[in-house]
């Protein structure tokens, strides 16, 4: 049986269903015991939506759009010109 | 499935499978670049932490990428595969620049800032004493720019398993394939990244005034 220490460490790789299954049935029995551990989870559910909601939506700059697709344009006619 | 592999193969020196061609025609560079322009920028300016840096990381980026586009056997895979060029630009410009990339210091890498947990630290200082929802109202402080602050606060080691796995979405295992990492240390710098984060969120709301401690009470 695992105790809270080690279910807190497991418990975002649980979250993203990276445990192989053996940890996963000793995290989750610890769970069956312990109900701080499945507050904490249910709290970390709640952290990580609130991170993955505020995803970086900061605009690529116009400037530099601008000069990116001139430089795919290019790469465009280059293979054109070379076909 | 191609493996994850790939994305850190790709784009760089190694030689790989070239693309077979069967028929289907195979997208421009171009429109495949095009679809992830804006994501591609925002995770170079979270891997500099530096607009000026990320605009020239992202040039060098889709430099090589075009270069390499004719390795790529899985176009579903672009995204990651972007990323991963990204991440090994980064670490080449910083190396040419003399500068150092960002590692884990010994000191971070034990138990040791394992003991705070967020989740007690409400409970006990119970900065809400008439909630029924404690911890969802303390979530409910932030808003996006305080999250953002928080965020930019942890160490960028502990920080970039974070950015792929909870924003972008990215599986650990492709994450790890991106940083060139084994997925044992990712699925760690993840731990880490999180308690960071626990830590940064409570320090944050404490300096910031956004909740009263009690030891704030006493006084």
């Amino acid at each position: 049986m695992i105790d809270c220490r080690e279910a807190v460490r497991r418990m975002w790789a649980y979250i993203e269903h990276e445990l192989e299954a053996k940890p996963v049935a000793e995290f989750e029995a610890h769970l069956d015991t312990c109900q701080r551990c499945c507050g904490e989870l249910e709290f970390s559910r709640h952290v990580r939506e609130m991170v993955a909601e505020r995803e970086d939506t900061t605009p690529m700059p116009s400037d530099l759009r601008s000069r990116i697709e001139a430089m795919l344009a290019g790469a465009n006619d280059a293979k054109e010109g070379s076909a | 499935m191609t493996s994850v592999v790939e994305t850190r193969a790709t784009g760089l020196t190694g030689p790989i499978a070239r693309t077979v061609d069967v028929g289907v025609e195979r997208r421009s560079f171009a429109d495949v670049a095009r679809d992830h322009l804006d994501r591609l920028y925002g995770f170079c300016v979270r891997l500099t932490n530096n607009p000026s840096d990320a605009e020239d990381l992202v040039q060098e980026t889709l430099l090589r990428a075009m270069r390499a586009y004719g390795d790529l056997r899985d176009p579903s895979r672009t995204k990651g595969w972007l990323f991963a060029i990204a991440t090994n630009t980064r670490r080449d410009l910083y190396r040419a620049q003399g500068r150092q990339v960002a590692t884990v210091p010994l000191e971070t890498t034990g138990a040791e800032g394992d003991e705070f947990s967020l989740f007690e630290t409400i409970a006990i200082e119970d900065p809400f004493p008439y909630s029924d929802e404690l911890h969802l109202d303390f979530l409910r402080l932030f808003h996006d720019d305080d999250v953002r602050a928080v965020f930019g606060s942890i160490t960028s080691v502990f920080r970039l398993p974070l950015i792929l796995t909870v924003i972008h979405g990215f599986s650990c295992k492709e994450a790890a394939a991106i940083l060139d990492i084994p997925l044992g240390t990712l699925l760690s710098r993840l731990h880490r990244g999180r308690k960071q984060l626990e830590r940064g969120l409570w320090d944050y709301a404490v300096a910031n005034g956004l909740v009263t401690t009690t030891d704030e009470d006493e006084r």
